[in-house]
């Protein structure tokens, strides 16, 4: 028995229901979420995308004047551990954010390509420091505008964005031929060239050769990134000259240009390969593990007709009968069940008790500072009453350790767990990007930390909520009687939200 | 203000630590007037308070609970020769052997007939008639009657406000450091949650067998030092400004197997209780006034699993050096035939919220005109109160 349309349509493709939100309805309300928010501002990075671009100029000035400051070792050390940590805090407060967003957004279904295609493009802010700035920037302006647009567009806009030119190296790669390569006797890296047609676009195993990554690698030459401007550029005097061959279709020539790039991007965005390649990706992550391949082909299909206009593909995806049975083949991963479950909690007025909780985690530097350098955990008082005792707090102490306490626990509930999970916001473990398949995110332990943090999740936002209630609310006509069962006799409410949060139907989608 | 935060942080410093050389005269405490402590403890998923006070004098006891009911030949700690205590909670002996504990049973909420936890906690906690009449706890309302109580705060010791203290007048919540796992009672939940998920069985199977620290009920006296860390902070915090704390026990839903799964939460409570004793100090505790109740009891057969079923009748535990303890408190119902409710539950000779109404009169001087129109709607109360010599 399949579920009803707007119950699938909030499990499968959202994140999930939030109680006092209506569920998409159609087709139509799911699609006309990618064309209506494309031009949406998200809560990321924060101070906005202007500020970020300053922000990311002056932290490299910043580490160029370290570099070149004369003084002792421990100056400059102290100096950089700053800044580190400075970058640390805004990297939180980003990834805070964007985990708000995802739980208070209307447009589930938006909110869940932003995380298939982030990850899809992936770049991780462990590259290196300014990276910790680049990447949340790199989704909010290269991914989101064009997630409704033609694949080339997206396409292009990733691969060229310096987070994407940092990550997979392709500041370092040179033509070696070129003046710029010869002068510094610097070569070719493949990185960028490899990812492209192994992830980004064909796909492994899909015929292409090892010298068709050297070429490919070869027509990216030129493309790098401006270490004063942070900005990408395109520098002829490091460009491979010549024409080089990728997949039969020769680019470039005696004048190196970014033309030759954008036309071999353009190429691969509307090979059937791609095609066929970046379909199966989108059903396997929102149907199932073994998405039935008739489903694959009417995606590829639309793919071809319209150039790879996105919009038509995800489409074709939603029309498909597979789209709306089976429920439940996916495990949520964890971004989405901790997403999931603070919609789920998060009642109360305006953004919800949840929101104004998770806002403890943005505090201002200042405060972020003191909080990081603080000791993680006071010792514990010991139980005989022999030993020391603490004196009651001071007025001034309770709210900072009250405020503490917030942010540590907001900590706790979003990057904490998502850490603990193994899903770490912008930190994905390699180009690949985080695993994909149900066995991976269904494990002991996996299971072991959705229960601490369903149990946490419960206990700080219960309320007065009654567990029968929020079960109805959260997973609908999603519910097993057996869940019911269980959930309508916990020794407690906590306990019942925690089982709610624990059900087999709220971790699979 | 700021010198009497000192000075009383002196006092605590020399009375806590022997070494220490006392820097003020200790007599901050004692000379303030109204300086009466009162400790809340909510006993959530039905405490068996027939397992925790054990009737062995009654005739036909052993016949309706086989395995789970004890003698004093099989350790139960005698208490009046009637009652025994089951030996889980023996290191509250000493309380009551100085007349610093009692217990009440066959009190309940006018819950009835359903017995549903969510429902019976919700009266337990809002202290009304019936079911969501009451949307505020009834101890947060307590705390607008309380003469002079804007000096003194009540607080929550967990991670947000239990339903007790919820309301319109202000209260401060301390999470303990600790993350209590999971009760014995939650994880039959959850293996009955995922039986029918094959994938979700097998993980749940695989981490049990793990013995993983966050899902499995840790090795014995984990969770008790645990709770005692609560304790700990609820004691501590009594010390200063606050003058009303409450926090919650949990593990008591003991449908299976309860001869091994209810040692945990008795134990958790008796650490409770000596540790809030053991935290606030003799004289301090001498003012106090704890009270342990839940949402009901349980039946008074054993069922098929060697466990019990959600009753009604149960048991409340008073504690603190300002009761007149050592007793058995209420009035005993019996077991014999005909005196069950529906033939199945300790019959409720009580209201349970009599017995909180008659503490906040003796500890806060609350009016018996306040408590049963403001605070327990509809309960009957006066200075006749049988649990007033408690």
């Amino acid at each position: 028995m399949s579920l009803s349309f707007p119950t699938m349509a909030a499990i499968r493709f959202g994140y999930g229901l939030r109680p006092g939100v209506a569920p998409p309805q159609t087709k139509d309300d799911l699609i006309g979420q990618v064309t209506l928010v494309a031009n949406g501002v998200p809560g990321f990075p924060v101070g906005g995308i202007e500020a970020r671009h300053t922000a990311i100029l002056d932290l490299q000035d910043r580490l160029k004047q370290i570099r070149q400051a004369d003084g002792d070792d421990l100056t400059r050390r102290q100096q950089r551990r700053l800044l580190q940590r400075r970058a640390q805090v805004l990297f939180q407060m980003d990834a805070n954010a964007r985990l708000m967003q995802a739980v208070l957004s209307p447009d589930g279904f938006n909110e869940r390509l932003a995380t298939f295609w982030t990850n899809h493009f992936s770049t991780s802010a462990a590259k290196s420091l300014p990276m910790r700035l680049i990447v949340p920037l790199y989704e909010a302006e290269a991914i989101r505008p064009y997630m409704g647009a033609k694949f080339a567009t997206l396409l292009r806009s990733a691969t060229e964005h310096p987070s994407m030119l940092i990550y997979l190296d392709q500041a370092q790669s040179l033509g070696p031929d070129s003046k710029g390569g010869m002068q510094r006797n610097k070569g070719l890296n493949e990185n960028l060239g490899r990812e492209l047609l192994e992830l980004h676009t064909l796909g492994a195993g899909s015929g292409y050769t090892q010298a068709d990554v050297r070429s490919a690698a070869m027509v990216l030459t030129g493309l790098t990134v401006d270490q004063q401007a942070m900005e990408t550029a395109f520098r002829p005097q490091i460009s491979e000259p010549g024409a080089h061959e990728v997949l039969g279709v020769s680019y470039g020539g005696a004048k190196r240009t970014r033309k030759d790039y954008l036309a071999m991007l353009d190429d691969l965005a509307v090979n059937p390969k791609t095609a066929a390649h970046i379909s199966r990706k989108l059903a396997v992550h929102f149907i199932s593990d073994q998405p039935p391949q008739e489903m694959i082909e009417a995606m590829s299909e639309a793919w071809k007709k319209t150039d790879g206009d996105l919009t038509a593909v995800y489409r074709a995806m939603l029309d498909h009968p597979a789209a709306w049975r089976d429920e439940g083949a996916k495990a949520r991963q964890p971004f989405d069940f901790i997403v999931t479950g603070l919609r789920a909690l998060n009642s109360g007025s305006g953004a919800g008790d949840v929101a104004a909780f998770m806002q403890a985690y943005q505090q201002d530097d200042a405060d972020n500072d003191e909080m990081m350098a603080m000791p993680k955990k006071d010792a514990a008082p010991a139980a005989d009453g022999q030993a020391m005792m603490q004196a009651p707090p001071s007025p001034e102490d309770e709210a900072r350790i009250k405020r503490r306490k917030a942010f540590q626990m907001a900590r706790a509930l979003g990057q904490g767990a998502l850490r603990r999970m193994g899903q770490p916001t912008w930190l994905p473990p390699s180009p690949a990007g985080f695993e994909e398949s149900f066995s991976a995110w269904i494990t002991a332990s996996q299971l072991s930390e959705r229960l601490s943090w369903a149990r946490r999740a419960s206990a700080q936002f219960a309320g007065d909520v009654d567990p029968r209630d929020f079960l109805k609310a959260t997973l609908a006509d999603a519910a097993r009687d057996e869940t019911i069962r269980v959930v309508s006799q916990a020794p407690n409410r906590v306990s019942g939200l925690t089982l709610v949060l624990a059900s087999p139907e709220f971790n699979r989608r | 203000m700021t010198e009497f935060t000192l000075s009383r942080r002196g006092f605590l410093t020399s009375a806590c630590c022997l070494a220490a050389a006392p820097i003020f005269t200790p007599v901050t405490f004692a000379a303030m007037p109204g300086d009466k402590r009162f400790v809340t403890i909510v006993l959530r998923g039905a405490m068996d308070g027939l397992d925790l006070v054990q009737p062995y004098g009654d005739a036909g006891f052993a016949a309706l609970r086989p395995t789970l009911s004890l003698t004093p030949d099989k350790g139960l700690i005698d208490l009046d020769g009637h009652f025994g205590l089951n030996p889980a909670a023996a290191d509250l002996m000493p309380l009551w052997k100085a007349k610093e504990l009692a217990f009440v049973h066959a009190v309940s909420t006018p819950y009835r007939d359903q017995r549903s936890h969510f429902d019976g906690q919700d009266m337990l906690e809002s202290g009304g008639e019936h079911v969501a009449e009451e949307k505020t706890g009834w101890l947060n309302r307590a705390l607008a009657v309380i003469p002079r109580s804007d000096a003194r705060k009540a607080i929550d010791v967990n991670t947000s406000t239990e339903l007790i203290l919820t309301g319109p007048n202000n209260v401060d919540v301390w999470a303990s450091d600790s993350n209590l796992g999971p009760a014995k009672d939650e994880m039959q939940f959850l293996m009955r949650l995922y039986a029918g998920d094959p994938a979700f069985a097998k993980a749940m199977d695989e981490a049990m067998r793990a013995n993983s620290a966050s899902m499995m009920a840790e090795p014995s006296g984990q969770r008790g030092e645990k709770i005692t860390d609560v304790a700990a902070l609820a004691g501590n915090m009594l010390k200063g400004d606050y003058r009303i704390a409450s926090f919650s026990i949990t593990g008591w839903d003991t449908h299976v197997g309860q001869l091994a799964q209810f040692k945990r939460p008795v134990q958790d409570l008796a650490q409770a209780i000596t540790t809030l004793k053991a935290t606030m100090g003799a004289d301090l505790w001498s003012k106090t006034v704890v009270l342990a109740m839940t949402e009901f009891g349980r039946t008074v057969r054993e069922n098929g699993s060697g466990g019990t079923d959600h009753g009604t009748g149960g048991c409340a535990v008073l504690a603190g050096g300002a009761i007149d303890g050592g007793r058995i408190l209420g009035r005993w119902p019996g077991l014999a035939d005909g005196a069950l409710l529906d033939d199945r539950d300790l019959m409720p000779t009580a209201d349970v919220r009599e017995l909180a109404a008659a503490m906040l009169y003796r500890q806060f001087d609350v009016s018996a005109e306040d408590l049963t129109g403001k605070i327990f709607p509809g309960l009957s109360f006066d200075e006749g109160s049988q649990f007033l010599r408690a």
